[in-house]
Parts: C-alpha cells; sequence; structure tokens
C-alpha cells in the first residue's frame, strides 16, 4: 500500500465509525483524537478494524504510534507492505 | 461446544458486552437463565398488557448531534443509531421534602439551578461550588470510597440541601446505605441533573429487540432457558461452563453480569459477606394500572416525583419492618414528551425494604401475598396524603418484593444494585473472567450497558 492509501483506509475506518467526522482542514502532523473528537473507546475502533480487514495484531504498547495520521503511514507502511 | 467469549447474563450489560465483543469477533455465546432477556430491566404480560418490570426513566438523555454524550458514545460502541429507538423526555421532575421544601428539575439544567437560588439563595455560591466539583472530578479512575455526603456536607453546609440532592441520586444509583460514593454521586448527578431523563415511546421491549437484533446480526449466539451452573476452571483460569440441561461449553474468556458473590459462587470458591461494609439495599416496586383519574387532572403532570416525610432523609432498609413508606420514588410513566397515549393510566412507586423480613414471610405463601397487598395499599395511602387522593379504579396491581427479585435475577439478598463494594476496573481474582454491570459499578440502563462496553473494551478485544 502506499501512504496515500494508508491514509484512505484510516479515514475510510474513521467514517464508519463516525458518519459526521469532519475531515476537512486536518492536520495530518496533529492528534486525530482532538481534531475529530475521537475518545478512547472510538480509538480502540481503529486498532479493531485494522486487525479484522487486514488481520493486523497491533499490540497495546505501540498505540501511541497510530495517533496522526502520518505517525499511521510511518506504522502501517512496513506491515502493509503486501496488502 | 466452545466460543472465544461467554458472557453470563442477559441483561442490558450483558448484551452491550456481547455486542461490543461481537462487532469484532463474532464467536460470542451468550447465555441468560430466563426465556426472557431483560434481567431487571424485562416485560412482562398481565390482562393482555405489557408492563416494564423496571423502567422508570432511563438517565443520561443528550441530544442527537453530542458527541461526547455518554448516550451517543454508547451508541456508537455498539454501531447503533439514534433512528433506531424512538425516546421521549420527561416533562419534569421533583424532589419533595414534605413540609420543608421542594425542588424542581428537568433535562435543562438551568430548572434546578434556579430553584435551588429561589430557595437556597444564602446557599447559592457553594452550590457553584458543588458544580465545578462535579465539572472537574474525574469519577472513572478507580479511587477508594469517599464518602459524598461528608463531602456535600463540606461544601453545600446546609443539611437540607444535602439531603434533597443525595435522595434521587441515592435511588437510582446507590448501593451502599446511607451514603453514595464520591465518583458515583459525580456520574449519577451529571447522569440526572446536568443530562436528563427519558423513556422509549413504546417499552423496554423494544430496546431490548433492538439489542438482541443486533448481537445476532453481528453473528453472536444467544441462549435464553439455559443457566450458567458451574464455571469450570485451572487455577484461576476459567476454561469453560456447566450450562443448560446438562451441556458443557468450553471458552478463551468470561464476562460475568450477575454480581461478584453470584459470580464465586458459579466459581465454587468461598464468599465473604463480612467484607461488604454495609448491608445491602432492597426495595419493593409498586405498580398500579388505573382508570383515568380526573381528581388530579389538575396537579401539575411530574414525570418522577423523589420524596421525603422524614425529619432527615434515610436510605437504608428498614430493620422492624418490611417496607419503610417515609421516603420514596413515584413514577408516572405517561409523563414523557410525545408518549402515545393509553386507555389506561400507570403508576409506579419504590421504597426501601428489607429483605431479612419478606425472605423469612416467604415460607407462608398466604401471609407473603396479603402483605404485599398490604404494601400496594400503604402505598397508594402515602401516595393520597401527597396528593389529596388516589386513583379508586384501580385495574391491576403488582407488588415486586426483594424476594421477587432475588427468585428472578438470583441476586443475593434481593440487591437491585447488589453489592455495596465494587469491582471499577471487573477484576476480582480470576485471569480471564471479568465482572461487568452492576458489580463493576455502573449502574442503571445506560450505565450497565457502559459497564459491558468498558470491561469488553478493556480486557476482551486487546487480548482476541
Ligand atoms: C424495580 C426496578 C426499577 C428500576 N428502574 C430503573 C430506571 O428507571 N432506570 C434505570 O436506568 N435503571 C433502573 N433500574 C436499574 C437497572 O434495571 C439496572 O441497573 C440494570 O438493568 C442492571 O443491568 P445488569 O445487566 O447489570 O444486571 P441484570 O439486569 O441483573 O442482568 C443479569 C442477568 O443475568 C441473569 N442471570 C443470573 N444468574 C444467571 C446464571 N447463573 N446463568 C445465566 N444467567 C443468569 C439474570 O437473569 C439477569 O437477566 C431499575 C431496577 C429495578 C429492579
Amino acid at each position: 500500500m502506499t501512504s496515500e492509501d494508508i491514509k484512505e483506509v484510516i479515514i475510510a475506518i474513521i467514517k464508519d465509525i463516525d458518519e459526521e467526522a469532519d475531515f476537512d482542514g486536518l492536520d495530518a502532523d496533529k492528534p486525530l483524537r482532538d481534531q475529530l473528537e475521537l475518545d478512547s473507546m472510538d480509538f480502540l475502533d481503529i486498532v479493531m478494524e485494522l486487525r479484522k480487514r487486514y488481520k493486523l495484531q497491533i499490540p497495546e504498547q505501540d498505540y501511541p504510534q497510530l495517533a496522526t495520521l502520518n505517525s499511521c503511514v510511518a506504522y502501517l507502511q512496513p506491515l502493509l507492505q503486501d496488502a | 461446544m466452545r466460543c472465544s467469549l461467554l458472557v453470563i447474563g442477559g441483561g442490558l450489560s450483558g448484551l452491550a458486552a456481547a455486542i461490543r465483543a461481537a462487532r469484532f469477533h463474532p464467536d460470542v455465546l451468550l447465555v441468560e437463565k430466563h426465556s426472557r432477556l431483560g434481567g431487571l430491566n424485562s416485560y412482562f404480560y398481565r390482562n393482555d398488557t405489557l408492563f416494564e418490570t423496571g423502567l422508570h426513566a432511563i438517565t443520561n438523555h443528550a441530544a442527537a448531534g453530542d458527541r461526547k454524550a455518554p448516550l451517543n458514545r454508547l451508541l456508537r460502541q455498539l454501531k447503533l443509531q439514534r433512528g433506531d429507538f424512538s425516546f421521549c423526555q420527561q416533562l419534569g421532575s421533583e424532589i419533595r421534602f414534605l413540609g420543608q421544601a421542594s425542588l424542581l428539575f428537568s433535562n435543562d439544567p438551568e430548572v434546578l439551578f434556579a430553584e435551588v437560588r429561589a430557595q437556597f439563595p444564602e446557599s447559592w455560591a457553594r452550590f457553584q461550588r458543588l458544580l465545578s466539583l462535579v465539572a472537574d472530578y474525574d469519577p472513572f479512575t478507580p479511587a477508594p470510597f469517599r464518602s459524598a455526603r461528608a463531602t456535600l456536607g463540606e461544601v453545600l453546609d446546609n443539611p437540607l440541601l444535602t439531603e434533597m440532592i443525595l435522595c434521587p441520586l441515592m435511588y437510582y444509583g446507590s448501593s451502599r446505605a446511607d451514603d453514595i460514593d464520591l465518583g458515583q454521586f459525580v456520574i449519577m448527578f451529571r447522569s440526572l441533573f446536568l443530562e436528563g431523563l427519558f423513556r422509549p415511546a413504546g417499552s423496554i421491549k423494544d430496546i431490548l429487540e433492538v439489542l438482541a437484533g443486533q448481537l445476532r446480526a453481528l453473528g453472536g449466539t444467544i441462549r435464553t432457558n439455559c443457566a450458567v451452573h458451574e464455571l469450570l476452571t485451572a487455577g484461576d483460569h476459567v476454561i469453560g461452563a456447566q450450562i443448560g440441561k446438562g451441556e458443557r461449553v468450553e471458552c478463551d474468556r468470561v464476562i460475568s453480569t450477575v454480581g461478584h458473590r453470584e459470580t464465586l459462587r458459579l466459581l465454587g470458591r468461598s464468599e465473604n459477606a463480612a467484607c461488604e461494609p454495609t448491608a445491602r439495599l432492597s426495595f419493593v416496586e409498586n405498580i398500579f394500572q388505573h382508570q383515568p383519574w380526573p381528581e388530579w387532572q389538575s396537579l401539575p403532570k411530574r414525570t418522577i416525583i423523589f420524596f421525603n416525610r422524614g425529619e432527615r432523609f434515610s436510605f437504608h432498609s428498614p430493620q422492624s419492618q418490611g417496607v419503610d413508606f417515609t421516603s420514596g420514588v413515584i413514577c408516572f410513566p405517561s409523563h414523557f414528551e410525545g408518549m402515545p397515549g393509553r386507555s389506561l393510566d400507570e403508576l409506579r412507586t419504590t421504597h426501601l425494604a428489607s429483605y431479612g423480613y419478606w425472605k423469612a414471610l416467604a415460607g407462608t405463601p398466604g401471609r407473603y401475598l396479603d402483605e404485599k397487598r398490604q404494601t400496594a395499599r400503604k402505598s397508594a395511602q402515602t401516595l393520597a396524603d401527597l396528593f389529596g387522593s388516589f386513583p379508586a379504579n384501580i385495574v391491576y396491581e403488582d407488588t415486586f418484593t426483594p424476594v421477587t427479585i432475588e427468585r428472578y435475577t438470583g441476586k443475593i439478598d434481593g440487591a437491585i444494585y447488589g453489592s455495596p463494594v465494587k469491582f471499577p476496573d471487573g477484576r476480582f481474582g480470576c485471569d480471564n473472567c471479568f465482572l461487568a454491570g452492576t458489580d463493576q459499578g455502573f449502574l442503571g440502563i445506560v450505565g450497565s450497558m457502559l459497564s459491558g462496553v468498558s470491561m469488553v473494551n478493556q480486557h476482551i478485544l486487546p487480548r482476541l
């Protein structure tokens, strides 16, 4: 997957969690949680969806690496190379 | 048989837990010993009418767009839409301390604030300090018990106002005699006074059907008429359960919503009731179905009235009698905005009761039934004292005692709110079995569902 693909995947997952999420002006270097008003419960959904869709096992200690759109790309790209 | 997650109990916490897990892993089995789901908040039929067993009002009302509100977070977590339900908001409720003061509140918090300011002007500044405390306090980080009564005593420095604020919050959410944990107080204050009350336009059955439908749609399995008799263990690890009529199910993890000591019994472990700091609380609930009662038409329409006729408000099970009629809760299920009209009206009352008294009576069915009837009469008399009259044309009445609650939900001592000690992180000494619902500590309909969701989020999903 390219970095753009991964961004799209994350955005699609968030849209699925919250239909009303507003992505206009989203800063890829700032925490998704603050910008999209996601709470820790919503955040867990992102992890769980990645697992469901791509069989990715993301250990709890790695959750912080999914904080921003760009950090998601950095963390997920090696894992989703062949996806 | 085997499953990845076994959920014990098909009440609201069990249903929410099972849905949450099934969203990501459908291999979930929910078992409920009764023929119907819902637990404390279920329904039954008499005289061709559906009666709700527990529902007065659901707390935590929120506008549809308020993303951070507990109700909407809960629905998001379960992947349900507001449009799946039809909710009606309360008309307005009252805290009435007879001969002392009365405070109105509604889903607009300003109503309560204005009442406090008007009737307790000397305490208004202190009440605002209480509001700041409620806004700033983090009730979700587990902490040792802190007395809300003592804290309010200091912050408000007004015994009457303190008791009036505590009364509804204790009735709707304290498992502890004469007090409530400060964290639980903050949760209940927000749920009742800042968010508010509502109910389904139809009945709790509609909500239960949406939940059961969602669980099945996600691939989960529901077994009713199927009790867990025993949990099978290897050390501190649960490996399976003996369920139904001699079946055995193997499982990787368990969420139990049946209570702490109740779960210890299933594990065959010893339990120590003496660890509980106060006696468990029990209640009686009366339902009166009646023809419209014109004499009440001129009375202001209240949704719920929390009343106290005593000099002080006490919140413990009575010692020497079956029921304490000094205080209670009165609910008018038709007094919600936009409730479809019905030809018959319904009225519900709740009072504190003694489990021991009712348990002793239950041995002599004739006396037990007689006492139930007397309880309904005395509760009716209490209302007649409050409102000047009581509907003469009762079509159907029923009384649930602590023994009824014990019989139907297996709650020890018929204690609706379970153990006075809670297990906020769901852990109680097993490495793959966790408590959710009543004894985890979040109470009420929305609370118990959030409890199911958060225990699955914390213990099940990250490890699946
Ligand atoms: C009279 C009354 C009025 C109430 N009014 C309101 C209200 O107006 N608003 C509000 O928000 N809350 C109200 N409540 C409280 C609310 O009902 C509870 O807080 C909530 O429903 C608790 O849900 P739960 O899932 O934790 O427990 P429960 O509902 O007790 O669920 C536990 C389930 O486990 C089942 N079970 C037990 N043992 C076993 C076993 N061995 N195997 C299989 N299944 C088993 C039980 O049958 C039950 O269905 C009321 C309760 C009562 C009794």
